[in-house]
């Protein structure tokens, strides 16, 4: 089984020692152990079993522990079509989630309402939430679904402590009405 | 955008609504109500429940289904009929090749056409991999809903060699829109009969060491014997179906009652459950996916020689070289493509 | 079996027990259709299923159909019943105008009506009457229009990502 090494970051060493700013250490930490939140709900959460499952075993990347609690997760992973019904669902379960947190929204429904352009369908959940990551594919293989959590963790790692409290982020959440 | 009433109804203020009743203060003084889903790791499939409970015996439940609609059927009306196929894959999508080819026979009896033996077989191969992929799910995930993760883990692996197959035949693995109206696109390579063979020869394997984990482990019967009992009478007013309503005790299966696919040319065993109960339904899946592995072996070894499709003039193309070469090839060729 | 019930079997049966109420009888595919009028609808089904012999005692379907061309008869209720024990399947039809869309509920003969019967008042706006709880089950409850009438789009509109020039349109 293949274990993902995760490089130290920059630091100033001496003998037993090294100096390095603080964020990027809780960086590291958290993009390590991400909890993931899955909200699965159609054919892409069948796909997302198979990436839990033993063959693909998302559990190399530190993300092992499903929280199906919005309150300790971190990233809230969409997968499948989010019906119009479900919308103020879904916005609810974010809202819920603590700061920082992320989404990833996989395979095409979730992105841009997919073959799914009804009454019924949500064209892509970024109408309700903030989305950090796209993972394309209807539904995408596992391979793409860890792509999309390798870049989540990116994104986790090289996050500063300012950007949840910048104005532009204000912007952003204020822009889907949340506070 | 909606608002979810009945969630409001249960957090905000004291009216709640189950079935249709207004519940009374002395209901709501006397019983706990409870939100269940639409959101909860058990409501597998998307729906919500306000339970009615007196301590922790359900009285009543509400559900609220719709969560995932879709609207395949108003898709399904502007479409042509090939185009129909890939919005079936999406329906169960724990086993879309049944779902492929259920249509595919619903348009190939509409339009009249008869299939060759080979594609029949080929088809009965590909549609019981599917339901022994779809009841690894089924059967692996309540071993998970009531505590048991390992088992889940030991049968996925073989999940996705059935999905290797899938990917060998059409290319994809989930939503596999798999073969054609008519037939198939082309015939079973080589490496999808090495691999089938090969899935027949070490899945019983992993599915003995699966039974003996989790079917006479205390804990799993504990939680499953004599939970959410339907009985036969019950199974059929509600218009219960499959491995469901043979649980409950009736012995109707649509491959033997009426054939379809060749399904008659096969030997194989019904399971029937007593109960009805959760326990039952795991056990009759069980029992299917022995004899789903007992009709591909069947399959394999009789599989018969012919066309791969039905070579029907009026809807088949012609091959690409009589349509260049002969008058009579292109004038097939226009026909179809021009005036179908 | 000496009695084997196919479908003219089934045929003279019913119209020897309903001669009036029977607008017509056909068969496509190897499967009976019997159409009806929606004020006998419910006796006909409930004597198929109590009958000793045919015992349709499986509710497979109930679907609602739209046919805006049909003037009068814009509306029709399909049910397609199953007899397990004679493996018959047959259809039983009924038309009615869409300014008048009533029909009586069959919920107290296959309690399996109950969310077709949802299910065809949320799609097609067919209000059954003696329904326990004739409520919306897929749509929103608040969505206000009854979405596979032939009338109303199939697109959400808005849809950003889908330039009408890929579509021909």
């Amino acid at each position: 089984m293949a274990v993902v090494q995760t490089d130290a970051p920059e630091m100033y060493t001496g003998e037993g020692f090294g100096l390095t700013r603080l964020e990027k250490i809780v960086g590291l930490a958290r993009a390590n152990s991400i909890w993931p939140l899955p909200f699965a709900t159609s054919c892409c959460g069948i796909e997302f079993m198979a990436t839990m499952a033993s063959t693909y075993d998302l559990a190399r990347f530190g993300s092992e522990r499903l929280s199906f609690s919005p309150r300790q997760a971190d990233l809230l992973m969409v997968m499948g079509t989010i019906a119009k019904k479900m919308g103020p669902i879904l916005k609810q379960v974010y809202l819920q989630m603590a700061e920082p947190r992320w989404v990833i929204a996989v395979g095409a429904c979730a992105s841009s309402g997919g073959i799914f352009d009804t009454y019924s369908v949500l064209q892509g959940i970024d109408k309700v939430i903030p989305v950090d990551v796209y993972v394309p594919g209807c539904p995408p293989p596992p391979e793409a679904i860890l792509d999309g959590i390798l870049k989540i963790q990116e994104l986790v790692k090289h996050e500063t402590f300012r950007r949840r409290n910048s104005e532009e982020y204000k912007a952003l959440l204020a822009g889907y009405g949340i506070d | 955008m909606a608002e979810n009433k009945n969630i409001e109804k249960i957090s905000g203020n004291n009216k709640v609504i189950i079935n249709g009743q207004l519940q009374t203060d002395a209901d709501l003084s006397q019983y706990n109500y409870l939100n269940l889903g639409p959101t909860h790791p058990a409501t597998h499939g998307i729906f919500q429940n306000v339970l009615k409970m007196d301590g922790e015996v359900i009285i009543e439940a509400q559900p609220t289904i719709g969560y995932i609609h879709r609207a395949f059927e108003k898709l399904a009306e502007h479409r042509p009929f090939y185009q129909v196929t890939p919005i079936t894959d999406r329906m169960n999508y724990c086993s879309s090749p049944i779902n492929n080819i259920g249509w595919y026979l619903t348009v190939e009896k509409l339009i009249g056409v008869e299939m060759p033996k080979r594609v029949d077989y080929m088809r009965v191969v590909i549609m019981e991999l599917a339901r022994i992929a779809d009841h690894i799910v089924c059967n692996s995930v309540i071993a998970v809903d009531t505590g048991a993760l390992t088992g889940f883990l030991y049968v996925f692996q073989w999940r996705e060699k059935i999905y290797e197959i899938y990917e060998e035949i059409c290319g994809a693995r989930l939503t596999t829109n798999i073969g054609r109206i008519g037939g198939f696109e082309r015939d079973f390579t080589p490496a999808v009969i090495d691999r089938i063979n090969d899935l027949v020869k070490h899945l019983p394997k992993a599915l003995k060491e699966f039974e003996k984990m989790v079917m006479r482990n205390r804990i799993f019967m504990d939680r499953t014997i004599k939970v959410g009992g339907i009985s036969a009478e019950r199974a059929l007013a509600y218009g219960f179906t499959g491995p469901n309503l043979r649980a409950a005790g009736v012995d109707y299966d649509v491959r033997v009652m009426t054939p379809y696919c060749s399904y008659e040319d096969f030997a194989f065993d019904i399971p029937v459950g007593t109960q009805g109960d959760t326990y039952d339904r795991f056990c009759v899946r069980e029992e299917e996916m022995w004899q789903s592995l007992r009709i591909i072996e069947q399959a394999m070894k009789n599989m018969p020689d012919g066309n791969y499709f039905a070579d029907v003039p009026e809807f088949y193309l012609p091959p690409k070289e009589d349509v260049y070469n002969t008058m009579e090839g292109l004038i097939w060729h226009f026909k179809i493509v021009m005036v179908k | 079996m000496d009695n084997k019930v196919d479908n003219a079997l089934i045929e003279s049966l019913v119209q020897e027990q309903f001669p009036d109420a029977i607008r017509g009888i056909e068969e496509h595919y190897g499967m009976l259709d019997i159409i009806t009028r929606r004020e006998n609808s419910v006796e006909i089904l409930q004597w198929l299923k109590e009958h000793s012999l045919l015992q349709f005692n499986f509710l497979t379907s109930l679907c609602g159909m739209h046919f805006p061309d049909n003037a009068g008869e814009e509306l029709s209720v399909v049910y397609h019943l199953h007899s397990f024990s004679n493996n018959v399947r047959i259809r039983v039809h009924i038309f009615f105008p869409i300014n008048d869309p009533v029909v009586r509920s069959i919920t107290h003969i296959w309690p399996a009506a109950n969310w077709m019967e949802r299910e065809t008042f949320d799609f097609f706006g067919i209000k059954f009457t003696g329904h326990p709880d004739l409520r919306t089950i897929l749509n929103m409850d608040n969505l206000g229009y009854h979405p596979l009438l032939k009338q109303y789009p199939l697109e959400d509109g808005t849809r950003t990502d889908k330039e009408d020039k890929y579509f021909g349109r």
